[in-house]
């Protein structure tokens, strides 16, 4: 999980998609702004065109009139005009004369301008209205006019500018702010979604298929909720599993537990009844404590590495052990190397080795020996880039029992798991014999040998992964590719001395 | 040693005076109590060989009581605990007890760490200076410097090794089982799948085997136990 969430801080996607879209967005966004507001400033500066004929108009009225009247009709008109527009008009007459000798360049000969053209622009941020001008044929007597307050262009200036400076930004933030809140709530609303599903009780819910092709922090939030329901669904199924298939198990020995005590009660053989409510009782026993040493192993995954243990003396004592309890099969003990693990943990181990020891021995036919072999080897590991050889310790345990079908290589370990109850339709030599329905007419031994399996290479498993190995089984085949046994390869860290 | 007394502690009736009439059944002396406030008072007011303690009890649970108990007095404790996977766990809680026995058990092992317990904790009824050195068919095992020589040859034990040796030459001819010897050369509670006693008697037997020691003399009692004879 520590890798995982190192990688949830390594993958910056949301940052810099959020970078992207605030940082640079909102730069951009003012810049256009700006220009925006500059260009529609110029824009709305100049006088209207209707306006200007007007004031066009005007100049050339006045001019008809000073040419054709005389000047005191010009005074009545131009009064007459600026009480109509409440503004100042006046004519004038230039008359430009060089001093000093000094030159006068060409350019004025065509007149000079004493007030605006109509077609120049109007600075908004002037109180005052200019004084517009509206020059005569001859270029020498000039119109002039204040603007009249009624042809100020830019009367929507002030308006557009607010509008244009708050309003516009205004909406395009809450346009992006809800982009990115869609953004970033949708992978959130999905998981909300999915995370209710699963305490609903549907275990296979998965987030990272809805998310598309996104890759940044979220997704990696997903894939870590993926993971935790994953694991957590897994976790829960199986216990279930084990619970119906404990409390199914239970069910054998307690209804011949019932029978034994109706046998004492009717007098029939008491002492075989008692003898058989005793061994019923260390079988639920012992299952009941496999199946919470189990359960134990799954919920909290420990690590067991606190003993030194020599793996040597352990595989000789269980061999002897085994040896007495299974008089009739052989067993041979191959050690090619002598072993001391430094971190790990004998009960573990022990009970590991033991439980699949025993399961050779219950599935060896006949006076096959069982194989046990310790070795060390040597291999360059290629997930480590080092190079360097690791060393790992192996033991094999070789049985001559059949084997198991192919596709249910893995399943062994699983808890209760028998070959008949995946496929009963498999009749050929690879059923283990755990398979055969036990009777009320077994011996005893024979039922001690096939009591107890169902958990016994599941517990092996989980006691092997707890002290850092990990367990493997695989077929073994005859020349002619007949399937004769199975071989169980238990791997463990090299940590010896 | 069989009129040890022994205190139960446990809520489930049944059980309860189901252990206490076995119990008296093979001599002992038995009290009950069904809470563990109750059972605290109890343990507190007299004196007992041993207490039978369970873990889940109503008022006060065993881990409590054991924790209690401890600050006063010594008396060898068993608990009692359903949840029989997690033994590490529980060495964890039950650090001041000197035994557990996951539940269920059956009476027979019960019987057997009751007993190696007492004969940890109790003196001997024969309050003679303990020998120094035993002496038997070639094997000399001298306590003072837990030297152990066969056939004249210093044998080289470890001091576990030594004392598991000394034990069992010391009940020469009688098997002696793996919870008693647990108790009393490592200990610590017995445990099933707990090979370390077999290790180091299996370390003991090759070196005796070494030094030309008959192998029928150290004998491995399936089931049972160890035989020195």
């Amino acid at each position: 999980m520590r890798k995982r969430s190192a990688f949830l801080f390594r993958n910056k996607g949301l940052l810099w998609k959020l970078c992207g879209s605030i940082a640079a967005g909102t730069v951009l966004l003012f810049w256009s702004i700006d220009l925006l507001v500059q260009r529609t400033e110029q824009r709305m500066s100049h006088i209207s065109e209707h306006h200007r004929q007007e004031l066009n108009a005007y100049g050339r009225e006045a001019e008809r009139i000073f040419s054709e009247q005389g000047e005191t009709a010009l005074a009545e008109y131009l009064l007459e005009l600026q009480e109509r527009e409440s503004t100042w008009a006046a004519v004038v007459h230039s008359n430009i004369t060089p001093l000093a000798g000094s030159d006068i360049s060409a350019y004025f000969n065509s007149g000079i301008l004493l007030g605006r053209s109509t077609e120049w622009k109007i600075h908004l941020y002037f109180e005052f209205n200019p004084v517009i001008e509206v020059p005569f044929i001859d270029k020498h007597h000039h119109f002039l006019i204040r603007l009249p307050q009624r042809m100020r262009p830019g009367a929507f200036f002030p308006l557009t500018q607010l509008l244009l400076q708050i309003a516009l930004p205004l909406v395009l933030m809450i346009l992006l702010s809800v982009v990115l809140y869609r953004h970033v709530m949708n992978p959130l609303r999905q998981l909300e979604k999915a995370t209710r599903q699963f305490s609903e009780g549907q275990f296979d819910v998965r987030v990272k298929n809805y998310l598309g092709v996104r890759d940044d922090e979220l997704a990696a939030l997903a894939e870590t909720f993926d993971h935790m329901a994953e694991r957590t669904g897994t976790l829960i199924l199986t216990q279930r599993q084990l619970l119906g298939d404990l409390s199914h198990e239970l069910r054998t020995p307690l209804a011949r537990m019932d029978m034994a005590l109706d046998c004492i009660e009717a007098g029939i053989n008491p002492k075989e009844s008692l003898d058989r409510l005793r061994y019923e009782a260390s079988t639920m026993r012992e299952l009941v404590q496999d199946a919470l040493t189990l359960a134990w192993l799954n919920n909290e995954s420990p690590t067991l590495d606190q003993e030194e243990v020599d793996l040597n003396e352990l595989l000789q004592l269980i061999v002897e052990d085994a040896n007495f309890e299974y008089p009739d099969h052989p067993i041979q003990l191959i050690e090619e190397a002598h072993i001391v693990l430094e971190a790990s943990s004998h009960r573990a181990l022990g009970q590991a080795c033991e439980n699949i020891i025993r399961n050779a021995l219950k599935h060896s036919i006949g006076q096959c020996p069982v194989q046990v072999l310790l070795s060390k080897e040597t291999a360059v590991n290629r997930a480590s880039d080092t190079g360097i050889p690791e060393q790992s310790i192996k033991i094999t345990v070789r049985d001559q029992g059949g084997g198991v079908p192919e596709a249910l290589l893995n399943n062994i370990f699983e808890p209760f798991f028998r070959v008949d109850k995946a496929r009963s339709s498999d009749t050929s030599s690879g059923i283990h014999p755990e398979s055969t329905v036990m009777t009320q007419q077994c011996s005893e031994t024979e039922q001690k040998k096939s009591g107890g399996y169902g958990l016994g290479l599941a517990l092996a498993k989980r006691q092997i992964i707890a002290t850092g190995g990990n367990v493997r089984a695989q077929n073994i085949y005859s020349h002619d590719q007949r399937r004769i046994g199975l071989e169980i390869k238990i791997c463990l860290p090299a940590s010896e001395k | 040693m069989s009129t040890a007394k022994i205190l139960i502690v446990e809520d489930d009736k049944t059980l309860s005076n189901q252990l206490a009439a076995l119990l008296t059944e093979k001599g002992f002396c038995t009290a009950q109590c069904f809470d563990g406030q109750q059972g605290l008072l109890t343990a507190y007011g007299e004196k007992f060989d041993l207490i039978l303690l369970d873990v889940l009890l109503p008022t006060l649970d065993g881990f409590s009581v054991l924790s209690r108990l401890r600050k006063k007095q010594q008396t060898p404790v068993m608990m009692l605990t359903a949840c029989g996977a997690e033994e590490e766990r529980i060495e964890g809680y039950t650090q001041g007890a000197d035994d557990y026995l996951p539940k269920p058990f059956n009476f027979k092992e019960l019987i057997l760490r009751i007993d190696a317990l007492l004969r940890r904790s109790m003196p001997d009824k024969s309050p003679q200076q303990p020998s120094l050195t035993l002496e038997q068919d070639g094997l000399i095992l001298c306590r003072s410097q837990q030297q152990a020589i066969f056939n004249d040859q210093d044998l080289g034990l470890t001091p576990i090794q030594f004392k598991l040796l000394w034990t069992l030459a010391d009940h020469r001819g009688e098997i002696l089982n793996k919870p008693y010897l647990s108790q009393v050369v490592l200990e610590r509670a017995f445990s099933r799948y707990d090979r370390s006693l077999d290790m180091h008697l299996s370390r003991v037997r090759r070196k005796l085997l070494d030094a030309g020691l008959a192998p029928e003399r150290l004998s491995t009692v399936h089931g049972k136990g160890y035989c020195l004879q």
